[in-house]
């Protein structure tokens, strides 16, 4: 009997040290930079830290604390997740660990078994858990949600979201929001039909779905000709904000299918590459703003909303701001979805221009091969932008890449690629990229850093006055967040895929990213 | 949809093919492809599917959306892979042969493996054969005359190397007839300029290798001008194979300026440089330059 009762008390203070992430924690992220606790660090989507240690000053004295080693092979994009000194990431081809974030040492190693025929259209990838409680989430790429628990990485629930035979299929980080689990597909490439979809933490029982191609009777069906919604695409493969005060999510969407061909999908294709504000508690629509209506070049919008509050025309305004991929700067109201602004922030060739109501004026193309800018990457694409609310700039890794597009029809098979067409970068320019920093509020470009190759890793800022970014070189890069000089850099020998994360532990900041197939940790001597 | 890279630039998972599949995928096409006989061994080997309309139809639009970045929208040749069109492949000319090349790509060269259904890879090769061989843009030369060219007096070999032999600045020549068409044969020599590298095209371009032979010269801080190609290079450093074929690393801290010319290092040989008969026979050595078959060698 003693012999119980003194395993319960260790119990009990195992519990203590490490405690449960509380949708409450999730609120109050901002406020515990020691740890990194959803996919953008907070719900704003800022990818911001306070932490200061590293700084302007003494950020070229960085180094190598540990590298832990995922061992297998593909794309690295995870956001890890750190609470209370143990780092949670996803990896490749299903897999998944726990490390304790002062070595690098591996607590659990966690690999689904996945099916031999799966069709993720860019890779076997994963970007990230999303924790609630005791409990981290995973969106798999055979479709599937899955709960495990954060301590050994047991399985503890399991659901199907689709049919990962039709290529239905997940790579993007959920995100927790009171008992949810909210997740997005991916499979744009093969004619799916989107949907963002949040689970119940405790269960797994689905609480709603919200289907992005609206079907027969939906407002917004008349948008799609024939019946072109059935196989209209539209994913949502980026993980979305979150306005606690307004209960609103703000999930982008992708594009409709099939990508560069809009033959037999007349219409404006609704709600494909949009922004969608969704009542967490119902998944209702509140509002939607369509970037690109009826897009033919693959201009998903699927990247990070962030939310900041600010003066917009001398009153305070909730603002929505969004570095788009088809090349345009957008400034919505959050609140209802009102366009208020937006300029092209790099070479645009597709519009002419915005409208005042916020629609692009369109140039149409020559469905026998027509250079277009951006190209089907975008100006931008999915990796992680970056806010800084002391030099209130908005970081932002472009591509300079411009694609010239051909189109034809193609029939519609399950599971089978659905684009309608080929592209190939210009062969003329070679594309490169930049780590650009925009004015938050008029995206008027403050300073470039110019990259040799276009990105796929993204930006993260904090207090000390730097941003943290990689490249598709293999540099890790930090720069001074005011002017973009570049403090320090190291090569990490592989394409870098994701974007920085920061967190402490013992008194010391650390820097993760990951590059090829390993994760870095950096700190200072 | 996520990057550039993507069913163009990705090689799709490999996943089993067995018979069954085949029997299986053509169901699931509803019957618009045959499905093949299978051998005892599980293996097709012979496409029933030739000549059949509606599965060449097939073969051209998957054609078009996975093997034209490199082979050509028309199959007859592109900056990366040979002509397909002539009836005669490099790799084995027999069905079983085709299907394996398509399956598992070609070890040591840039094809890949390839996870279509068997039934798709009948209708690719059905399309392929469909083809009407192209049009000879030159007539036949002498190929012993040619190679005198290249080792010779048209200083190739100064930059080119085949087997063992030869210049470092060029790529090696060693069996560019399995890799290139002729027509882009004749461009390269005549205008080379034009088409610098697939290397935008690379599926290793995102793991920062340019493989592009564009013209790049480094200006050092004295004023100094070092040219050559860029065997890489990144935001920080280049890293040149010089004029004089030495390595010359520099970080772009310690120089002036890095200058990226789009022009090759290669001088356009146009008919003064070289006339059209020795064209003909510079192209018809060029063509028996074909490496080793990897594969078992099968007639059809």
């Amino acid at each position: 009997m003693k012999k119980i009762l003194f395993l319960a008390v260790l119990l009990v203070a195992g519990a203590d040290s490490h405690s449960q992430v509380t949708y409450e924690r999730l609120l109050g992220a901002p406020r515990e930079p020691q740890n990194w606790l959803t996919y953008s660090g907070r719900y704003s989507g800022w990818r911001y830290s306070i932490l200061n240690q590293v700084n302007t000053d003494n950020a070229a004295r960085l180094g190598m604390r540990w590298a832990f080693q995922v061992a297998d092979l593909g794309q690295f994009e995870t956001t890890p997740i750190v609470v209370d000194g143990v780092l949670y990431g996803t990896g490749q081809n299903g897999r998944a660990f726990a490390l304790d974030a002062r070595t690098g040492r591996a607590i659990w190693r966690y690999q689904r078994n996945l099916p031999a025929k799966l069709q993720p259209c860019c890779g076997m990838v994963n970007r990230g858990f999303a924790i609630l409680g005791d409990r981290l989430f995973m969106a798999t790429l055979d479709a599937h949600v899955i709960a495990l628990d954060a301590k050994t990485g047991n399985l503890l629930w399991d659901v199907t979201s689709a049919d990962y035979h039709k290529a239905y299929t997940f790579t993007v980080a959920p995100l927790a929001v009171k008992n949810e689990v909210i997740v997005g597909i991916s499979g744009g490439e093969y004619g799916i039909r989107g949907f963002i979809d949040a689970y119940d933490a405790a269960t797994g029982r689905r609480l709603w779905r919200f289907e992005t191609v609206p079907g027969p009777g939906q407002p917004g069906h008349e948008t799609w000709a024939g019946e072109s919604w059935r196989t209209g695409g539209v994913p949502a493969w980026i993980t979305g904000s979150y306005d606690p005060e307004l209960n609103l999510v703000y999930w982008p969407t992708g594009n409709p299918s099939p990508s560069n061909y809009g033959g037999e999908r007349g219409g404006d294709n609704l709600y494909s590459n949009s922004m969608l504000a969704l009542d967490a508690d119902t998944g209702k629509l509140k509002w939607y703003f369509q970037f690109t209506p009826h897009d033919l070049y693959d201009y998903d919008a699927t990247q990070i909303p962030i939310l900041v509050d600010a003066d917009w025309e001398g009153h305070p305004r909730k603002l929505l701001i969004q570095a788009n991929r088809n090349g345009f700067f957008y400034v919505l109201d959050r609140t209802d979805g009102k366009f208020l602004f937006a300029k092209a922030f790099g070479t645009v060739t597709w519009a002419k221009g915005i409208d005042p109501d916020g629609k692009p004026i369109v140039n149409r193309p020559n469905p026998a091969g027509t250079r277009v800018c951006p190209g089907a990457p975008g100006l931008t694409n999915w990796f992680a932008p970056s806010y800084d609310p002391q030099t209130k700039l908005l970081y932002v890794a472009t591509s300079t890449e411009c694609d010239v597009f051909t189109s034809s029809p193609q029939p519609y098979r399950a599971g089978h690629d659905f684009l309608g067409s080929v592209y190939v970068p210009d062969p003329v320019e070679r594309p490169t990229g930049a780590l650009e920093a925009f004015d938050v509020l008029t995206g008027t470009e403050k300073w470039s850093f110019p990259y040799f190759s276009s990105p796929n890793g993204g930006a993260l800022s904090t207090s000390g006055g730097v941003v943290f970014a990689g490249d598709s070189d293999g540099n890790f890069i930090v720069l001074d967040a005011k002017t973009g000089r570049d403090i320090w850099h190291v090569q990490l020998g592989a394409a870098i895929y994701s974007t920085a994360i920061t967190f402490e532990l013992d008194g010391m900041q650390y820097v993760v990213i990951p590059a090829g197939s390993t994760l870095f940790a950096f700190a200072l001597p | 949809m996520n990057l550039g890279h993507r069913s163009i630039f990705l090689q799709k998972a490999p996943g089993p093919s067995a018979g069954i599949a085949a029997l299986l995928s053509a169901t699931l096409l509803g019957g618009l492809l045959i499905p093949n006989l299978a051998t005892a061994a599980g293996k097709p080997t012979s496409n029933s599917a030739e000549g059949k309309a509606a599965a060449i139809k097939e073969g051209a639009s998957l054609f078009r959306a996975n093997c034209s970045p490199c082979h050509g929208l028309s199959a007859r040749g592109g900056g990366r892979g040979p002509d397909l069109s002539s009836g005669r492949w490099t790799h084995g000319s027999t069905d079983s042969a085709m299907f394996r090349t398509i399956t598992q790509g070609v070890p040591g060269t840039e094809m890949p493996a390839n996870g279509f259904q068997d039934a798709e890879i009948w209708a690719i090769i059905a399309y392929l054969r469909s083809l009407a061989p192209p049009d000879h843009p030159l007539a036949p030369g002498d190929p012993v005359n040619g190679k005198k060219i290249f080792f010779g007096s048209s200083g190739c070999s100064n930059c080119h190397m085949v087997k063992g032999s030869g210049g470092l600045l060029g790529p090696d020549l060693s069996r560019v007839a399995a890799s290139r068409s002729v027509a882009y044969l004749i461009d390269s020599i005549r205008r080379p300029d034009q088409e610098l590298s697939g290397g935008m095209l690379d599926p290793n371009n995102h793991y920062g290798l340019p493989l592009v032979y564009d013209t790049v010269t480094v200006v050092t801080t004295s004023g100094a001008r070092i040219t050559g190609v860029a065997r890489n290079e990144d935001s920080f450093s280049v890293q040149l194979l010089a004029t004089d074929q030495s390595l010359q690393l520099f970080l772009k801290k310690d120089v002036k300026e890095v200058i990226h010319e789009r022009k090759s290092l290669m001088p356009p040989y146009l008919e003064e440089a070289l006339s059209t008969s020795q064209l003909q026979d510079l192209i018809s050595y060029l063509e028996t330059l074909r490496g080793e078959e990897t594969g078992p060698k099968e007639g059809r």
